[in-house]
């Protein structure tokens, strides 16, 4: 059976630390658009973690929310897309192919999560910082769409890997770098049509919701709410 | 008619193309000028990059988008006037229709050019073209800019053949009286018009197609424009109510636009004894009427979505009635409800001035309101952590200013070569015996007359 | 000629063609023979050790081939080298645990730093002006040699400091040999954020001079004073993956804590209960719960611990419920709750970090949250705390204000080891003066910052990556957990590591020093000489709680000042970093910014709005920065993160933002001489407009923006 790839991430235990949104930044190339730019609106953070305030002093509390791409079933990105630079691959992912953006930029409006990210510039990297580039992302040109792909280079070299190696890929074989770098454990990436990977199994958690889950989108990240103890 | 009048109804007509002041040179000059300079900012806007603008995170669609709708809904004006008067056989229509049609075909390129501008990779347009190619792709035919690029094309090429139809006894009428290399050009242009009956039957026959086929293309325009928004899941643009919405104002600013360019024409070509106030009466009753129109539905969607309480729609209703948008919406409602009522629904004050000043008002008022439908939306979605704010940059305030003076240049420079009252039409008129407003409606309903 | 040969050469006309075609042959790029033994394309792991905070995680690089510009004997050209492009937490290192938090990930723009110091120089321009010129490692060297020779002449020795930050391992055993040999004192060690009184308190409490490790892992449930353990206390990696296990680790058990303080850190905001205290009252707070937990009954055995504090074997009388009320409001119901907890819900922990510390009082406070820990008779136990085996004594002597502590008076030669005590320390120490009077002063930094650009000779390390690092967890791991590893990747550049440039000196001095090692490596790799424990220190007197003084007085200055280490820099050490400065802080989602964090309540009075200017007055001086409403503080008390306000730091911190530490008073904890940054108070004035320098990533701070708010 094909893969299905979802995400589960554990509000209790995620402590806004903010590790998986750099390490999401080293992983795929993202540029930084620098201080002049990030105060127009144009910061890219494929990951971002919301944080909300309820209450007021003392009674307060803040709550975080680490935001990617759902990789929606029905995602209203891609219909729009004129071009099908938005669109849906046979493993559940909505792929973004930059080659075939033209920047119409109506799959940021249709996007509920505001996810999706425009290249306003070309991105700069004063060298030596481009020798960090991950050779395995593309870089993305003035114009074009971009935003998370569940780290799709990572699940694209696993499967090559288990491919070569004659073996089926186990829970747990693939990580995107968000997942990785998450010292707290909060992030789980594996199999929706695995029964038994962690994720299909927190994804049935009577703590799961989905986020905007009556705009419709399928979305394939079960958030896991935050417990309290009184 | 007399052949005095008749004689005299062309000389006037043709003056504009046979004699050419110096403050056509300067008008042209000028608005040219601003034309080009609007071309040189979007050059450097693509070389430059799109960030020059002040499109941001969230506000991905704004000044480009506004203009794009704006000047579509503009594009309506012709279609009403010529396709619907023309059916029901308005005689007022005919020192209009023209000046109408030409809006439509040059309001359609102008908007046409803003999905290009405002486009990442403009560059790449031509992949919304479906041809056959070697990457074995089509367009994305479920996206609604597709369908934008089919129902503005289709449009298009109506718009300009039903315009270019009726042109083409006029050009006969300009080769006749010339000579030299106009008499050439305009003998091109003529197609051999000899005025015989079998051409002229083509033409009446032509014409009533054109003017039944173009009334649902108009419709269905504005409509696909609308479902550019309708069909997201945005706050307030996923309403069901958008079709209609933006048909009705695209009539709206259309109506308002044609009274202005009329206006104009009237005074600069010397065209008091064609263009007469009853003309500008019954626009500016049309006009009243589609401002009412407008203000019902505005009414009803925000009642509707005020009651309802839906916390995402009720973010955006809040900003733009009382939040950062305020003052610009509130300004909308006045310049396209309660002034426009209050000057056409009082007879003495629906003049001519009175008539153009509401319209001035219109079309402010429509262009804010298509802002006011892109920009809040985008700004204040679902997720407030993404909220955000915009702010027009140089680049998109001038190449704004210079679609306005590339109409109005365009404009200028067909009155120059062509006609802008339809000459035979308004001859053909004249013949015909009067016609009251009920008489017509018996005429046309297929009733005795009264 | 058949296929083969006729693509062979098109590829090699067209090549040429293309290269003439680009005019100047001076202008193609040489390309040297590589000399890493690499497959391009295909990915190596190698292990290192994170430089960028004392936990010392584990980390993994992966390491690929890339084009590197460079010159070799004078020709520019490229090579392919295999270079590091992402850091990953080592699944084996019990520290990291796989994971690795965003200051970790950053590090590896540490190695590209466009700003970064690539060869020796020596500086040109006046001191401080930034101006430098090339020169070779042989004139560096020989430079240096000459000016410890000048002192060794003149029978100076002691004149020479080495100046670094403590808990750097073996390079500090290096130093530290290296001063012996020579004939000066110990090198001095500077940290802001350093907790020297916690581990005066765990010395005195416990016998271990170091910071502890906290096994919430095994805990249910914790109390956390002041502790931004989640984000940039003690061990955080560590720390969150032990936080991750106490939540949802456990099948159908989940361990809860109550974080006290009076600015919600990152920390806080994911504390079951968050409980606000008068700032220097947490000792209090933590005898009061003591007091709770005894209920009248005879303290039990708390050992040192309980010695410690005064009255504890009387059942701490002054600490009552009602008493604690008074002095901290807390309520005395919600003492009673919290101690309920731990002791029904077993093993719990209570632990101390941060602002409490930095309070005149903040080793009172430190005992008592050290005597509750005995008294719940968790300390070596599972859920509990520990002290990993051989962590802890730093060779180094901590730089501070109290008169015991050392001070770079006298120095006549200052060897800088990437340390910025001119940024780091308050005004009012005269550190910036000290080190201008220093006649020669010479740098190892990779970067100019504030202190550094103060050199006459800079002599640039390598890259962690590009070197042999050590390191021996002070904390984080139950089990001691020394670590070294080699370089991940060759040197980018004519840099020289730090520990072999020492080593050469002192091999070239007119009378040489016989040091034990003779390269990195072997100092990496060599361990610590197993040094008898120091006898416990016991306190002057058994500790009680004193009231907190704060300088200024409560009228003239009406507020708290609160600096705080902040998530992304720290305390400012990697401002320079531009993922960093780009990330969104998390609490406030500012970027490339300054702020002044004000309780909305406070804010409407004072009629300050978001992003206005406040200029922010202590005794010692004035900062401005934009005002950020913040629901989660105190209304007497402000914030303001601490990393921002460099004069020299790259092009990404230059210049940009604000420095609280240069308003802070010298107040200082009178034991150990440790700077109480949390007691200045300040008072704030509208500066001005919001002058649009204030940039956050998020639009709107509550979910529901309209709650409350009827029709």
């Amino acid at each position: 059976m094909a893969h299905k790839w979802g995400m589960a991430v554990d509000l209790d235990t995620c402590t806004g630390c903010g590790a998986c949104v750099t390490a999401c930044h080293a992983e795929n190339n993202i540029p930084t658009v620098g201080d002049e730019q990030a105060a127009r609106g144009r910061a890219m953070h494929w990951l971002r973690v919301e944080r909300y305030w309820e209450g007021d002093f003392p009674d307060v509390r803040l709550k975080f929310r680490p935001v990617m791409c759902q990789q929606c079933d029905a995602a209203p990105c891609e219909p729009v897309c004129p071009t099908y630079a938005s669109h849906h691959t046979a493993e559940g992912l909505n792929a973004q192919v930059y080659n075939r953006c033209i920047g119409t930029r109506y799959c940021a409006n249709a996007c509920p999560y505001n996810v999706r990210f425009f290249d306003f510039f070309n991105p700069q990297w004063p060298k030596p910082l481009h020798l960090q580039l991950n050779p395995d992302v593309s870089i993305r040109e003035v114009g074009v769409m971009e935003k998370c792909t569940f780290c799709v280079q990572r699940i694209s070299a696993a499967s090559i890997d288990a491919k070569a190696e004659k073996r089926e890929l186990k829970d747990g074989d693939i990580k995107p770098a968000c997942v990785q770098s998450c010292s707290a454990r909060a992030m789980v990436f594996g199999d929706l049509n695995d029964p038994e990977s962690e994720v299909s199994r927190l994804s049935r958690s009577p703590r799961g919701g989905k986020l905007l889950e009556d705009v419709g989108t399928l979305p394939k990240v079960t958030y896991l709410a935050r417990q309290t103890q009184v | 008619m007399s052949e005095a009048s008749s004689r005299k109804l062309s000389d006037d007509l043709l003056r504009p193309l046979l004699e050419t002041s110096w403050r056509f040179y300067a008008l042209v000059a000028f608005l040219g000028s601003i034309v080009l300079m609007g071309l040189c900012t979007w050059a450097y806007q693509m070389y430059m990059g799109f960030g020059m603008t002040g499109i941001n995170n969230p506000i991905f669609w704004a000044f480009y988008i506004t203009n794009f709708v704006f000047w579509i809904g503009i594009s309506h004006a012709g279609t009403l006037i010529s396709a619907i008067l023309r059916l029901v056989n308005a005689g007022w229509r005919r020192p209009v229709t023209r000046c109408a049609e030409v809006i439509t075909a040059f309001a359609l390129m102008i908007g046409a050019m803003f999905p290009i501008i405002h486009l990442g990779r403009p560059w790449l347009f031509f992949w919304l073209v479906p041809y056959p190619n070697s990457r074995l792709i089509w367009p994305n035919f479920r996206s609604p800019l597709v369908w934008d690029f089919f129902a503005i094309t289709t449009y298009l090429t109506g718009s300009v053949l039903f315009l270019v139809l009726p042109m083409i006894p006029d050009f006969a009428l300009v080769r006749d009286r010339t000579t030299g290399m106009r008499h050439k050009i305009y003998g091109a242009l003529a197609l051999g018009w000899q005025g015989t009956p079998k051409q002229w039957h083509r033409l009446e026959s032509a014409m009533s197609i054109m003017a039944i086929a173009i009334i649902p293309v108009a419709v269905s325009v504005h409509t696909i424009v609308s479902f550019d928004f309708s069909m997201a899941p945005v706050p307030m643009w996923h309403s069901t109510m958008f079709g209609p919405y933006f048909v009705a104002g695209a009539i709206f600013s259309g109506i308002a636009g044609l009274i202005i360019a009329m206006a104009a024409l009237r005074k600069f070509l010397h065209l008091e004894e064609y263009l007469h106030p009853v003309h500008f009466q019954n626009l500016g009753k049309l006009l009243l009427m589609m401002s009412l129109l407008w203000g019902y539905f505005v009414f009803a969607e925000r009642l509707t979505v005020w009651y309802g309480n839906e916390s995402a729609e009720i973010a955006v209703l809040r900003v733009t009635q009382t939040g950062s948008f305020a003052p610009l919406y509130w300004t909308m409602v006045v310049v396209n409800f309660v002034i426009p009522v209050s000057i056409l629904s009082i007879k003495r004050l629906r003049t001519i001035a009175g008539c153009v000043v509401a319209s001035f008002g219109v079309l402010v008022g429509m262009w804010l309101e298509r802002f006011l439908i892109v920009v809040p939306s985008l700004g204040h979605k679902y997720l407030p952590y993404s909220w955000g704010t915009y702010r027009p940059r140089p680049v998109e305030l001038l190449i704004t200013a210079s679609t306005f003076a590339a109409m109005c240049l365009l404009y200028t420079l067909f009155a120059k070569f062509v006609p802008i009252i339809s000459i035979w039409e308004l001859k053909v008129g004249e013949q015909e015996p009067f016609e009251t407003a009920k008489e017509r409606s018996a005429r046309v309903l297929g009733e005795a007359r009264p | 000629m058949d296929r083969r040969d006729f693509i062979k050469l098109t590829a090699i006309t067209g090549t040429s063609a293309t290269l003439a075609s680009c005019g100047n042959p001076e202008h193609q790029l040489i390309r040297f023979v590589p000399d890493d033994d690499i497959v391009p394309g295909v990915a190596e792991w190698k292990p290192s050790v994170c430089p960028m905070c004392a936990a010392g995680c584990g980390v993994t690089v992966r390491v690929m081939d890339a084009d590197v510009e460079t010159v070799r004997s004078g020709q520019a050209g490229v090579v392919k080298m295999a270079v590091a492009k992402k850091l990953e937490g080592n699944p084996k290192d019990p520290i990291s645990q796989g994971g690795l938090c965003a200051r970790g990930q950053a590090s590896i723009q540490l190695t590209y730093h466009p700003d970064r110091l690539v060869h020796p120089m020596k500086r040109t321009g006046a001191r401080g002006s930034g101006e430098y010129k090339e020169i070779t490692w042989d004139e560096a060297i020989a430079e240096l040699t000459g000016q410890l020779d000048t002192l060794a002449a003149a029978r100076d020795q002691k004149s020479v400091t080495f100046l670094t930050r403590p808990h750097r391992g073996r390079r500090t055993a290096l130093a530290a040999e290296l001063l012996k040999s020579f004939g000066a004192a110990a090198p001095i060690t500077y940290e802001l954020f350093a907790d020297e009184v916690l581990r005066r308190a765990n010395a005195i409490s416990f016998g271990h001079e170091q910071l502890p490790t906290i096994d919430l892992a095994r805990s249910r449930f914790a109390i956390s004073f002041g502790a931004d353990f989640l984000g940039t206390w003690n061990s955080p990696v560590a720390q969150s993956a032990a936080y991750g296990a106490m939540r949802q680790g456990r099948p159908g058990v989940r361990g809860a804590f109550v974080q006290v303080e009076s600015r919600m850190s990152l920390t806080g905001a994911s504390a079951d209960e968050w409980v606000p205290v008068k700032p220097g009252t947490e000792g209090v707070l933590a005898l009061g719960l003591a007091h709770a937990i005894l209920a009248g009954k005879r303290p039990a055995d708390a050992g040192r611990a309980g010695a410690a504090i005064e009255g504890w074997t009387s059942g701490l009388p002054d600490y009552t419920p009602a008493k604690v009320e008074q002095i901290t409001g807390v309520a005395a119901k919600k003492i009673e709750r919290i101690a309920h907890s731990l002791v029904e819900l077993q093993p719990t922990v209570a632990f101390i970090g941060g602002a409490p510390l930095a309070q005149t009082n903040g080793l009172f406070s430190a005992l008592a949250v050290n005597a509750l820990n005995a008294l719940l008779g968790n300390v070596g136990q599972p859920g509990g705390i520990s002290f990993t085996p051989g962590g802890g004594a730093d060779l180094g002597r901590p730089l501070g204000g109290a008169s015991s502590a050392p001070t770079l008076g006298s120095a006549k030669v200052l060897l800088l080891d990437d340390v910025n005590p001119i940024f780091a320390s308050p005004k009012a120490w005269k550190v910036r003066e000290a080190i201008a009077a220093i006649p020669f002063i010479a740098s190892f930094s990779s970067f100019l910052d504030d202190t550094s650009i103060m050199a006459d000779l800079i002599l640039p390390d390598h890259s962690f990556l590009e070197s042999w690092v050590d390191s021996a967890p002070e904390s984080g791991s139950m089990d001691a957990v020394p670590t070294n590893a080699g370089p991940v990747m060759k040197p980018l550049y004519s840099t020289r590591a730090t520990a072999e440039v020492l080593i050469e000196v002192a091999g070239k001095l007119k009378s040489p020093l016989a040091l034990p090692w003779k390269t990195a490596e072997e100092v990496a790799k060599s361990t610590a000489k197993a040094s008898p424990q120091p006898p416990a220190p016991s306190p002057k007197s058994p500790a009680r709680f004193a009231e907190p003084v704060f300088d200024g007085d409560a009228t003239a200055y009406p507020f708290h000042f609160l600096p705080y280490a902040s998530l992304q820099f720290g305390d400012g050490s990697s401002a320079h970093l531009p993922w960093l400065q780009e990330m969104p802080d998390p609490l406030t989602s500012a970027m490339w910014s300054s702020w002044v964090e004000i309780n909305p309540q406070t804010a409407e009075r004072l009629r300050l709005a978001q992003g206005d200017l406040v200029d922010v007055t202590s005794s010692q001086g004035t900062v401005r920065a934009p005002v950020m409403i913040f629901p989660g503080i105190a209304p007497d008390i402000v914030a303001m993160p601490v990393g921002q306000g460099h004069e020299a730091f790259t092009r990404y911190a230059t210049g940009r933002g604000v420095n609280p530490v240069s308003i802070l008073a010298p107040a200082t904890e009178p034991e150990t001489g440790a700077l109480a940054w949390a007691a200045t108070r300040v008072k704030i004035a509208r500066a001005g407009d919001p002058d649009g320098k204030l940039i956050m990533f998020a639009g709107e701070m509550r979910e529901h923006p309209h709650e409350g708010k009827t029709r």
